[in-house]
């Protein structure tokens, strides 16, 4: 069993990752930035160790800082929490070698699920509806256009390597697709280094489902259920609840076992989550596989009492899940709202400072993930997300007005935050209903701005 | 500003957007009737707690203003009391403005026809004559009906050679009557003079307010002069003497403990011991009876 930890991460997740290592009685080292060094993770953690100045490329994405920091302290295993190197397969395969236990999937895994050409191709032979497009990369523009033929429009042009909405074009025309391919390449280029696209069909009006993943080393793929991030602005999650209130049980089903059944094809063993794309039709395709832990676990956890991190480190550990799928019951319904520091009315901008001034919303079922506390300094070289409410009712209506009592209590004086956005959505007939889709946000956003005198 | 106030501005000011097409304004309401806020101490009560208390703050200790009724239902055997001259009634003689409407709403008010109550009943099978001011009724002020009426109870008793008991609560002569009011003084004093020479005993009750003609004829010529805690006994208001003398008065001014501590008073009796002090009174006083 794993007995000391290293947290390759900063900010609520490090927190999150100590707090069930400290109840498993797991020694925690964290790692911080010059920039982090009053950090709530720094203060919580037995040990921490500085591995760089405040870019993260030297810090948090610094490889060998970072193991020599797990070895120094004597520590037999990482935690990559998410973003930064959590789904870097050859650190994950770095730290092996090195004697340490990656807490997450095997970096061959990684590798595979990273690449969405390749991932797309294993879905197709493990018989997981996949979204129509190009088979692999598409290599010219002759290709592009004869694959746009095929599928029809709109379409959407993506960097293989890409992520966060990077390397994305969409081409609504047959004369729009041969520069969106050229300007996708050329970004792909600029930012991952490789300018490698593929061709998919683009849905509107979608939904973003995706299925939560426990899997162990003993061939155990389990799942936790699915969760609708459909609030997005820009690719990026802003509110995510469990479970999708528009699915029926039929198709809820057919959901989760083609996740069960992709993870199982790929030998995964670790948490993990499939992400779907739901269109209008509820036929479901596999979008991706997030090879970590994310963001929205807590809501999960939330409806089922199980601790997803617990889970990791249990799976890292070889040891097999101590439940199976019939032993998992899941019960009300659970919404997450990400605070994040940015001003709303200047375009989303991060709005770094002191926090001079913090309260939190607590009482029956509301939880809070943050490492932010008063007097605390948010730096402009990470993340702007700062807390997560996150709130558990027995129905979703029960959810919203909890989470909207929740966020009337909440304070963060010293900062901008998104506060009030999520209250204003939280009160908006569309996401009441529940039939919103991934288009919904920006909608939303155009018709608040409007109302510019209400936000902050 | 707090911070947490501001926060609640700043939600005022969702809200108003959030639900501008609603109309969910709050209707104000009042406290239900059965509290009672006790004028002294300004604290909550249920009626029906004071009722067992006889209306005295179980708190502060505050004796409320009680009805002629309740005085009646406190002091005398259950049903025993029998009402004299219950049908006079005041009338406008002097055209005095507002009176004849003031003296409408008090009987409307009160169930009865005048600020005196008065007639024969018993307390712990003791008869005895029995009279009762009731402040609800114009301040318990003494018109001539009021005059009249306590001079006939006084009168009654002579003849009877009853005790006479009386619960003042008053502002003094009634203003609206003139003279009229004032002769009622004369006339009152005038018949206890009567019933003190057949060796009638006279016990007059003080209770917030007695003051003004009231204060200066029967009620200060009790052969024993009780009178409830804190109740405001004096001729003038503090106020006019204050303004009149130049001088500021003492706190405790007017107030039945002080009276006391001057020699105007017997004693002085909780409401919830005023029943039994007057049984222990007219037992010690039996042998006056014919």
């Amino acid at each position: 069993m794993i007995k000391k930890v290293l947290i390759a991460n900063r900010g609520e997740i490090a927190v999150r990752i100590l707090r069930t290592c400290k109840e498993m009685n797991i020694e925690t080292v964290a790692i911080y930035s010059t920039a982090d060094r009053m950090s709530l993770h720094v203060q919580l953690a037995d040990q921490s160790v500085c591995v760089g100045p405040p870019s993260s490329i030297d810090s948090y994405l610094n490889m060998n800082n970072i193991i020599e920091a797990a070895l120094s302290t004597g520590c037999d295993a990482i935690h990559p929490g998410f973003g930064f190197l959590s789904e870097n397969a050859a650190f994950a395969s770095l730290v092996v070698e090195c004697g340490l236990i990656f807490i997450g999937p095997k970096a061959d895994i990684i590798e595979k699920m990273g690449n969405k050409i390749k991932a797309k191709e294993m879905m197709r032979e493990a018989n997981v509806p996949i979204i129509p497009g190009s088979l692999g990369v598409v290599k010219t523009q002759q290709e592009a256009m004869s694959i746009a033929k095929e599928i029809g429009f709109p379409l959407i042009i993506k960097a293989s390597a890409g992520g966060g909405g990077r390397g994305m074009r969409v081409a609504k025309s047959i004369d729009e697709v041969v520069p969106a391919y050229i300007s996708a390449k050329t970004e792909a280029k600029a930012a991952f280094g490789n300018d490698d696209v593929y061709i998919e069909k683009m849905f509107e009006n979608t939904k973003h489902i995706e299925v939560q993943i426990m899997a162990d080393q003993h061939g155990n793929v389990l799942h936790l259920y699915e969760r609708d991030c459909s609030f997005q602005r820009r690719h990026q999650k802003m509110i995510e609840e469990t479970p999708c209130h528009t699915l029926s049980n039929s198709i809820r089903d057919n959901i989760v076992q083609d996740a069960v059944l992709a993870a199982t094809y790929v030998g995964y063993d670790n948490v993990g989550t499939i992400e779907f794309l739901l269109d209008q039709q509820d036929n479901h395709y596999f979008m991706e596989m997030n090879t970590r832990i994310q963001v929205e676990h807590p809501v999960s956890e939330m409806i089922s009492g199980i601790d997803l991190i617990k889970c990791q480190i249990i799976a890292a550990s070889k040891r097999p899940l101590p439940f199976k799928q019939d032993d998992i019951i899941i019960s009300g319904h659970a919404i997450e709202c990400r605070i994040n520091a940015e001003d709303i009315k200047n375009n989303f901008s991060p709005s770094p400072g002191k926090v001079e001034f913090v309260h939190f919303p607590a009482g029956r079922n509301v939880r809070i993930e943050s490492a932010v506390y008063n007097g605390a300094m948010i730096s402009p070289y990470y993340d702007s997300m700062i807390v997560k409410v996150i709130v558990v009712a027995k129905t979703r209506l029960e959810a919203i007005k909890k989470m909207r009592r929740a966020l009337e209590e909440m304070i963060v004086d010293g900062i901008k935050t998104n506060v009030e956005f999520h209250y204003f959505v939280l009160h908006h007939k569309e996401f009441i209903d529940g039939h919103y889709t991934t288009q919904f946000a920006d909608q939303f956003i155009k018709e608040l701005l409007s109302q510019n005198e209400y936000i902050q | 500003m707090n911070i947490f106030s501001k926060r609640k501005e700043q939600l005022d000011r969702f809200k108003a957007y959030l639900h501008k097409d609603q109309d969910n304004q709050s209707i104000k309401r009042s406290v239900p009737e059965i509290i009672e806020v006790c004028p002294s101490c300004h604290g909550a009560t249920t009626k029906d707690t004071l009722e067992k208390n006889m209306y005295v703050c179980n708190t502060c200790q505050h004796h409320f203003t009680l009805s002629a009724d309740q005085r009646i239902a406190y002091l005398l055997d259950k049903n025993s009391f029998k009402e004299i001259d219950a049908h006079a009634k005041s009338a406008n003689k002097d055209n005095f403005t507002m009176y004849q409407s003031k003296l409408d709403q008090a009987i409307s008010k009160t169930g009865h026809n005048e600020a005196f109550v008065g007639g024969i009943g018993k307390i712990n099978k003791h008869r005895v004559c029995f009279g009762v001011l009731d402040s609800n009724f114009i301040m318990g002020s003494m018109g001539y009906v009021v005059g009249d009426k306590i001079t006939r109870l006084i009168e009654t008793a002579t003849k009877r050679k009853c005790p006479l008991i009386l619960v003042i609560a008053s502002g003094g002569a009634r203003m609206q009557e003139g003279i009229l009011s004032l002769m009622q003084m004369v006339k009152t004093s005038a018949a206890l003079a009567q019933f003190d020479k057949v060796g009638g005993l006279y016990i007059s009750i003080l209770t917030k307010p007695t003051t003004g003609g009231v204060s200066a004829s029967f009620a200060m010529l009790g052969d024993i002069i009780l009178a409830e805690p804190k109740a405001m006994i004096g001729f003038a208001g503090k106020r006019v003497i204050e303004k009149t003398i130049n001088e500021t008065l003492p706190e405790e001014f007017q107030k039945a403990e002080f009276v006391l501590e001057k020699g105007f008073l017997d004693k002085i009796v909780t409401r919830q011991e005023l029943r039994k002090t007057l049984s222990d009174l007219l037992d010690l006083h039996q042998h006056r009876r014919r």
